[in-house]
């Protein structure tokens, strides 16, 4: 079985599903027998998961327009 | 005597003993590479573990595959060469004649017919090779390891062949007169018959920790290529192609590392292999090249900002390394005239073959791409399918238009140059957000990232008139929000780096927080307590992780469109946003492993 640091090396790649099946079969059998990497895969996906659904970062749209209203307002005053 | 000079090397050039106890004399292909005698030693290691070391396919099975490429290019010398290796081993005149004609028709078993078919039509049409040629190799009970010893020995014949073609050398014995018979001019493609899904054959898990030559290809490339990994089956022959790339490319005492890399894009690119040009674009992009320069060179190195010379230099690749046929001393004259001395001339010819070998490699193996090729050279490339097409002293017609990329803003853009106020409106409304959230990442503030949209979107009017298309709105719209955050921190003192450290991302950062998550932590907590959480954590996180992660998991953009909006490699990419992602799981972890009461509690 493969060790905890070689997981960690192709652990971006699988979480974003990139490696071939031969290697994914060895991350996987990695997983199945190691505690810590098991929780380390876990957390990280629900991190990723919690922060790609949590809609962060809006920009309030009566912001949003008030800054496009005043930039349009300089370009039209710039070209009258 | 061959097109450039040679030097004595003294009677104790190990090379010498490596090929004349194989053969009995030295050859003039590699002799006409004294002007830079590691190239010789890298070449001589390499063909001693091709042609030496036994798999599944025999050494003089392996003088036949070389023979029929030689051959099939109308490649005199490297025919000569093959040949008499042949004779040494007790292969008939008769049957080498034979078997340039037609090697299905002097008695071979059927298994090493069709492994020859498939080396011959990997060597002349390498991008139509496809599953179905694997399927057939498997029939004969050809298994993977020997597939990849075909395909690498099919690739060394290429590799001797381009350099035969570059260096010209006389043959050591008489001058064996080819068979006639069609040659091809280049590498060419046969358009109906384009199915290829790889890779065809498995590829066992092999560790950078334990395996070597994975851990220099992180050092040196910031991540195992694909080409590699596709080959764990023979893990000698990848290491020895390792070594070959290594000795070739890494040392910058002729060429610099980024014109080897620009002949790598461009002759792969001339090639119509998509793989190796999306593998030299991220390599240059990681060189500090910007993505548009690199996708401007897949298309059209004329049309670039590379120097008068550079372009010099890329002509005379593409034509050595695809339109043999028409290559002659002139353009080596040509390339002297440029400026380049004779060792710069041999190790672009040296690099041009080693293109040559991995384009022909990928395509026999089906390697898949680890990135996406620059989607404005998959657009032009449907131009450039003939070997006459292909850019080489003139720009073409078909060269000179500049490459638009599919962009769903492109009639809208197009209505803005032209100076629609309304046009330009709806544009900036679309991306506002985009914007905004690319000036939080940078800035690492809300506030002052709305008070810098304003700038973002005037400096947009101001320039749009000189936006050209080679990339999309969106991301030349992020470009410049990137610029003036850079612009905005730099006013105050505020230093901030976003640039590609070259391949030396810190790749040891290593997780503390262990404990195990409650299920569904999502329920734990309000929607707007988790924005609030996630806001907190991303803006804790330092600017060049921050960027990657809120592009990628908040804009859910792809990794090729962050990697060209802030100018970085792929590679780097993916490196940032696994750290970025770590961190942030750790700054999440107290709130919501078991027994930890919510954060604002």
């Amino acid at each position: 079985m493969i060790t905890c640091d070689e997981f960690f090396a192709d652990f971006g790649d699988y979480i974003d599903n990139r490696v071939s099946p031969e290697v994914r079969r060895e991350l996987e059998l990695h997983l199945s027998q190691c505690r810590a990497c098991y929780v380390l895969y876990d957390s990280t996906c629900q991190t990723v998961k919690i922060v790609t659904d949590s809609g962060s970062f809006e920009l309030p749209e009566n912001v949003s327009e008030s800054i496009i209203g005043q930039v349009m307002a300089k370009l039209r005053a710039g070209q009258s | 005597m061959s097109f450039l000079p040679e030097v004595a090397l003294g009677d104790e050039f190990q090379p010498f003993a490596t090929f004349c106890g194989d053969l009995g004399f030295f050859p003039n292909l590699l002799r006409a590479q004294s002007l830079l005698p590691r190239l010789i030693k890298a070449q001589t290691t390499f063909e001693k573990v091709v042609r030496l070391n036994r798999g599944g396919i025999s050494r003089v099975q392996k003088e036949r595959i070389l023979l029929c490429v030689a051959v099939d290019r109308g490649d005199v010398y490297c025919a000569s060469l093959a040949r008499t290796a042949l004779l040494l081993h007790g292969e008939p005149d008769h049957r080498i004649e034979g078997l340039a004609r037609d090697h299905a028709g002097i008695g071979l078993p059927a298994d090493e017919v069709a492994l020859l078919d498939y080396c011959r039509k990997l060597a002349s049409h390498a991008l139509s090779v496809n599953s179905a040629d694997i399927e057939r190799l498997r029939q004969y009970g050809i298994g993977g390891e020997s597939i990849i010893e075909a395909a690498v020995t099919t690739a060394l014949g290429i590799y001797r062949c381009t350099l035969s073609v570059g260096l010209r050398p006389e043959p050591e014995c008489e001058r064996w007169n080819l068979p006639p018979g069609p040659k091809i001019s280049g590498l060419e493609v046969e358009h109906e018959a384009r199915s290829p899904k790889g890779p065809y054959v498995s590829a066992p898990y092999l560790s950078p920790q334990t395996f070597a030559p994975f851990a220099t290809l992180m050092t040196s490339h910031g991540f195992i290529p694909n080409f590699f990994r596709a080959q764990t089956l023979r893990p000698d022959l990848l290491a020895a192609q390792a070594e070959l790339a290594a000795a070739i490319l890494l040392p910058e005492d002729t060429l610099t590392r980024s014109q080897k890399e620009t002949i790598l894009l461009a002759v792969s690119a001339a090639n119509l292999n998509s793989y190796c040009v999306a593998v030299h674009c991220n390599l240059l992009r990681g060189l500090g090249l910007p993505a548009e320069e690199g996708d401007q060179i897949a298309i059209d190195h004329h049309r670039s900002s590379l120097s008068v010379a550079d372009k010099a230099l890329l002509d005379f690749a593409i034509k050595l390394g695809s339109r043999f046929s028409e290559f002659s001393l002139d353009d080596v004259d040509r390339l002297r005239s440029a400026g380049f001395t004779d060792p710069q001339i041999l190790e672009c010819e040296v690099v041009t073959a080693l293109n040559n070998f991995s384009n022909v490699l990928q395509a026999g193996l089906g390697i898949e791409p680890d990135f996406d090729p620059p989607l404005a050279y998959e657009r032009k490339k449907t131009h450039l399918t003939t070997v006459s097409d292909r850019p080489t002293q003139q720009a073409s017609a078909a060269s000179s238009a500049v490459a638009d990329v599919e962009d769903p803003d492109a009639e809208l853009t197009a209505h803005a140059r032209a100076g629609n106020l309304e046009a330009f409106e709806e544009l900036i409304r679309r991306h506002s957000r985009l914007v905004y959230r690319a000036l939080t990442a940078i800035l690492g503030n809300q506030d002052n990232a709305q008070d810098a949209m304003q700038d973002v979107m005037l400096s947009a009017y101001e320039h749009i008139a000189g936006f050209q298309s080679r990339s999309k709105f969106s991301t030349w719209l992020v470009s410049i929000a990137r610029n003036k955050a850079i612009e905005y921190l730099r006013k105050r003192k505020n230093e901030v780096s976003l640039d590609e450290s070259p391949f030396g991302e810190d790749q040891d950062f290593r997780p503390r927080e262990l404990r195990d998550w409650v299920d569904n932590p999502e329920q734990a907590y309000s929607r707007q307590e988790i924005q609030q959480l996630i806001e907190k954590g991303i803006m804790a996180l330092p600017p060049k992780y921050r960027t990657v992660v809120m592009l990628r998991d908040i804009e859910h953009m792809s990794m090729e469109d962050i990697a060209r909006h802030l100018g970085l490699s792929v590679p780097t990419v993916k490196i940032r946003l696994l750290r970025g992602r770590l961190m942030l799981r750790e700054w999440l972890a107290p709130h919501f492993a078991p027994g930890v009461r919510k954060a604002n509690q």
